[in-house]
């Protein structure tokens, strides 16, 4: 289950320069840039082999708008001005998020997107046959104490009313994920759920009921100053020294600490960091680890804490609802490429793709909703920018949408909305018809396999993942699937890959509170502001969304 | 025949009485041969009488225009024995194998192609027709062939014999011993390759077939391996389907893309199977019927529009067409090879009497829940008859989400009506089922009645309040088992079935189907 969010920044439009061409032209770093869709090269396997009858591609990302943003001195001259009194850079999670809330303040923003649809980490898409997600695709149940989240989730019809005896809210049963939830492939078996049951031994199943005792202490603990020891967004965590001084040594350590060495345990816990961070229990914080487990505390009338709010095309219908209820122009398929102060405000110039014209747009605020390496790109030359000591950890994602027309099951439980392999490369799959209601038990059906790439360091995988052609993909992905389902391969009828270059920030021991993560996100001169998941350090809708609410009420005092 | 052996003539007595009792061994080869395919020959006619009679059903009309098409063609191919000349016994070994191939493929053929509804007849006769030519080919080619051993007197007469003896065997052991314990197409089959064992047994024992055995051997070897083959994959079939499964005989099977209906008869009851789940028996159905249909329709005497959801039998149908004052009945079922079989095979339109083809009434083949999401209709009375909540595809339409659905479509005073369940096997789950309608803003009231092939049966009447008599309306004429006061025992639950507190069934947590699995799991496995 890849989490929620964090805005790319790519770009539209097809180009005819492969991949390759544009990675030996442009370097590692600006590929980095170049996240997102719009571009999708067409190819299938060889004819005559066991998979040429899949089609697909792989979407990449297209050079020639990134490369403005790296050379702005080549962007034609502005033929065209606007001006604006906010102007948000980025239409992910978080620069939607506080588009809505701008609205409700009467602002009405102007909202650049490199993409040709906003949404960011949380990108969609659809076939015929569902429609799916490309990225983040779920949320827990929020804490009934995150007022602002559960205003906008009943704004957006996923909160229907409120339970008049025990005042706590009830949510549109569509949007639950439906039961069955969760199973694990383990031993040749489906289990129920995915913490390891069947056929583990006694003394690693007592660690893994150890293990869940600790989080429920974690769960129930408060700080000195009443705060919970854990909390979404992590902001509102208690700052007691004896939970903070957990974001000083890595998850793996501390486990090792506590005794937790049970392989079964230690392989959950792996992929649980995996599965929201996109990095292993070595590389996160035990924080972190722990705030993965311990800050889920939502309560509702007609679910529990461990239930999730998803949808056919994941958390594309949450930008969705956020787009809707924001209001002001949005420019798609526009990137911002350079950035000025001027006495009145900012000067920012943009350059359309489409039209391959350069906007320049002033504005009285800009709030930069993109991912920090890309905001420090633009701040290139403006005064008293902070840069941190070191790269903040983004992994790269594959992600894939498998067409199926069945699935061979094995022994257990039947298909569920996430399907795990224990001991798999990939994170396993989603299955994107979940939510629909139609009886048609076994029609075809689309699965999206999310794999982070962790098995060498952020910088390397990146490089490595961008020069992975399609045909290199696909055997890859097949193999992935036929370890869960053998014989599964002639079924599929569609692969899409997208490879996601810096697919989600990593919580790394003392990035969450240390002093570093608070300065990047101090804006400058009440004109400069900055919201992205990258500030919290998490890479999770409630913080996008967070970040986006906490620049808006900075914006508006600066006022 | 006139050249048994090729060292006839005999020369020495010793050769002669050597060369009588090698030809008398023959003779009573052939002649044993008589009793063998005659007993095939009537067992292929008893196959295709019995097959259209299942399939076709009215099985006096069946089984008289069968035996009368099938003697028929026997007739015809005696006559057409007068066109085989040359090597007598060399057309007889070809004659037998392919009896054997046709007569023995005929049983898998048919039941094969009885989805076929619209050209089953034709493939039907033309069958029959093939098999009666082929069979009636036989005894006068054999007559022949043993024309010069015997006097016609002792021919005619030994022929004849061994005929309607092995016509006897045959009428005898086909119900008692074949189709019973091998089924019709296994029986088929069998007797097919004795058809071509019979055809062996001449190559092997006459010296003349020598020119042609090598090919001929290849032949039967093939044919038998063909027929051997189909009777153990007949088995690896009945294994995965029903016909072991099933008390009695599997009159239809069909996969559709959605389930897999199976249709068995005995002597007094048509019983349907989905997925292998019994949904009537055509004995005790009326019971069901009633009960899921009259408490709900007695209390609405100015009902006007129906929706039934389920119900692809069209039996919900038949008892709501009792009601004149009902305008229009839509029924939505998943499965059209369901609605249309129910349309068209004459045993189950003679129990729905053809109540899809009432003009009131209109049958919509789709998606239960993404239709009752779109409908605008109001209607006075809504009939859930959807399979149990056995796997979680079902268990949606069993949930608090689809049930809160349900008031927009009803009109003001309306009543639903859910089957559900076993209240006595599947206790948790029937309660759990009125529970949900409850926590989706109905009124319930939980009843139950006594099917005898079901055991006690449950559904729960709802509506948006809780007005309802047992005796608010007059009941339609005729009924069998539903009366004011049947209605009134209805309500009643004994501590055995009385009430249980049960979780919600919601789609996030599938409570139903859980319930289900415990409650039915020990009767199950």
């Amino acid at each position: 289950m890849l989490p929620h969010n964090s805005s790319p920044f790519p770009a539209p439009s097809p180009t005819d320069l492969s991949r390759r061409d544009f990675l030996a032209r442009t370097g590692i770093g600006v590929a980095g840039l170049l996240l997102g869709p719009g571009v999708l090269l067409e190819s299938c396997s060889p004819a005559g082999s066991a998979t040429s009858h899949i089609q697909g591609g792989l979407r990449g990302a297209d050079h020639a708008v990134g490369h403005l943003l790296r050379t702005p001195g080549q962007l034609p001259a502005p033929s065209q001005e606007l001006s604006t009194d906010i102007l948000i850079v980025g239409g992910g999670v978080a620069g939607l998020a506080a588009r809505r809330e701008l609205a409700r303040h009467g602002h009405e923003p102007l909202l650049l997107e490199l993409e040709a649809r906003t949404g960011g980490n949380a990108a969609s898409g659809q076939n015929p046959v569902s429609a799916y997600p490309w990225g983040a695709h779920y949320l827990p149940v929020p804490d009934a104490r995150n007022h602002e989240l559960l205003a906008f989730l009943r704004e957006s019809g996923v909160i229907t009313g409120v339970d008049e005896a025990s005042g706590q809210p009830i949510y549109n049963e569509y949007h639950l994920c439906h039961d069955p939830e969760e199973r694990l492939l383990l031993n040749g078996h489906w289990q129920q759920g995915l913490v390891p049951e069947v056929g583990v031994p006694a003394a690693d199943r007592a660690q893994i009921t150890r293990f869940f005792r600790v989080i429920g202490e974690l769960k129930q603990a408060r700080g000195t100053d009443g705060r919970d020891a854990f909390a979404i967004p992590l902001d509102h965590s208690s700052t007691d020294v004896q939970f903070r001084r957990l974001d000083q040594l890595s998850f793996a350590a501390y486990l090792d600490r506590e005794g937790f060495t049970s392989p079964y345990l230690r392989w959950y816990l792996d992929y649980s960091c995996r599965d929201d961070y996109g990095a292993t229990a070595a590389q996160v914080s035990a924080w972190a680890g722990l705030h993965y487990f311990a800050a889920r505390k939502g309560h509702a009338h007609n679910a529990t804490a461990t239930d999730v709010l998803t949808w056919p095309e994941g958390n594309g219908f949450l930008v969705e609802q956020l787009r809707r209820q924001g209001k002001g122009t949005i420019l798609p398929g526009t990137v911002a490429c350079q950035l000025q102060e001027t006495p009145a405000g900012v000067e920012v110039l943009a350059y359309d793709a489409s039209t391959r014209r350069t906007i320049r747009i002033r504005a009285r605020q800009v709030l930069l909703a993109v991912p920090h390496f890309v905001a420090q790109r633009l701040l290139a030359g403006i005064e008293g920018t902070t840069q941190p000591a070191q790269p903040l950890h983004h992994a790269p994602w594959l992600v894939a949408n498998l067409t199926i027309n069945g699935l061979p099951q094995g022994p257990g439980q039947p298909l569920c909305w996430d399907n795990v392999g224990y001991g798999g490369a990939s994170v396993g799959y989603v299955n994107a018809n979940h939510q629909h209601l139609s009886l048609s038990a076994d029609g075809p059906r689309v699965i999206t396999l999310y794999w982070p790439l962790t098995d060498a360091p952020p910088a390397v995988a990146r490089r490595q993942a961008y020069q992975t052609t399609y045909a290199e993909w696909l055997p890859r992905i097949l193999a992935e699937l036929e370890h869960l389902h053998p014989g599964a391969t002639p079924h599929v009828q569609r692969v899409e890959a997208w490879v996601w270059g810096h697919g989600m920030v990593a919580p790394t021991p003392g990035f969450l509170w240390g002093p570093e993560r608070a300065k990047l996100a101090q804006p400058l001169r009440q004109r400069i502001f900055f919201a992205h998941s990258d500030y919290s350090g998490m890479s999770i809708f409630e913080e996008a969304f967070y970040q986006g609410l906490r620049a808006t009420h900075e914006m508006r005092a600066a006022v | 025949m006139a050249n048994a052996t090729t060292d006839a003539p005999p020369a020495a007595p010793e050769r002669a009485r050597r060369g009588t009792a090698r030809q008398d061994a023959q003779s009573v080869l052939l002649l044993g041969s008589v009793f063998v395919i005659a007993t095939c020959g009537l067992i292929y006619e008893l196959i295709a009488g019995t097959l259209a009679s299942y399939l076709l059903g009215d099985s006096v009309t069946q089984f008289s225009t069968i035996i009368g098409a099938y003697l028929f063609s026997m007739g015809v191919g005696s006559w057409l024995s007068r066109y085989l000349g040359g090597a007598l016994l060399k057309w007889f070994i070809r004659l037998e194998i392919l009896v054997g191939l046709v007569g023995g493929f005929s049983a898998p053929l048919l039941f094969i192609l009885f989805e076929y509804v619209a050209s089953f007849r034709l493939i039907l006769y033309a069958l029959v027709g093939l098999t009666g030519i082929l069979v009636g080919l036989e005894i006068p080619l054999l007559m022949r062939i043993l024309e010069n051993r015997f006097e016609f007197k002792d021919l005619v007469s030994r022929v004849f014999t061994f005929d309607y003896i092995g016509a006897l065997l045959a009428s005898l052991i086909f119900p008692l011993v074949l189709v019973p314990q091998l089924g019709l197409m296994r029986t088929s089959l069998l007797f097919g390759a004795l058809n071509v064992v019979v055809a062996a047994v001449a190559l092997y024992r006459f010296a003349e077939t020598r020119p042609y055995r090598r090919s001929f051997a290849a032949l039967m070897a093939a044919a038998l391996l063909a027929l051997a083959v189909t009777f153990g994959y007949a088995g690896r079939i009945q294994r995965y389907t029903e016909t072991l499964a099933f008390q009695d005989q599997v009159i239809f099977a069909k996969s559709t893309i959605y389930q897999r209906i199976v249709l068995t008869k005995n002597q007094r009851e048509l019983r349907l199977f989905l997925n292998g789940n019994l949904q009537f028996s055509s004995q005790d159905e009326y019971r069901y019927h009633e009960a899921l249909v009259h408490p709900a329709m007695q209390a609405l005497p100015n009902a006007r529009r129906v929706l039934v959801l389920g119900g692809g039998d069209g039996l919900a149908v038949r008892e709501l067409l009792k009601y004149p004052q009902l305008q229009q009945i839509r029924l939505v079922d998943l499965d059209a090879g369901m609605t249309e079989l129910f349309k068209q095979n004459h045993l189950l339109t003679a129990l729905n009497q053809r109540s899809f083809f009432n003009p009131k009434v209109q049958v919509v083949n789709g998606d239960a829940y993404q239709w009752v999401r779109q409908d605008t209709t109001r209607y006075d009375c809504l009939i859930i008859d959807f399979p149990d909540p056995a796997n979680y595809s079902i268990g949606k339409l069993y949930s608090a989400a689809f049930y809160q659905e349900l008031h927009r479509l009803l009109a003001p005073g309306g009543k639903l009506v859910v089957q559900s369940t076993s209240p006595y096997v599947a206790r948790q789950s029937f309660w759990c089922i009125a529970h949900t309608l409850q926590a989706a803003g109905f009124h319930t009231i939980p009843y139950h009645c006594y099917v005898p092939s079901f055991g006690e049966w449950g559904y729960v009447l709802a509506g948006e309040n809780g007005h309802w008599r047992p005796n608010a309306g007059p009941l339609p004429r005729g009924l069998r088992y539903v009366t004011p006061v049947t209605i009134r025992q209805m309500l009643d639950f004994p501590p055995d079935m009385a009430e249980v507190p049960t979780d919600i069934n919601q789609l996030n947590n599938q409570a139903l189907v859980r319930y289900f699995e415990e409650d039915w799991g020990p009767y199950v496995h």
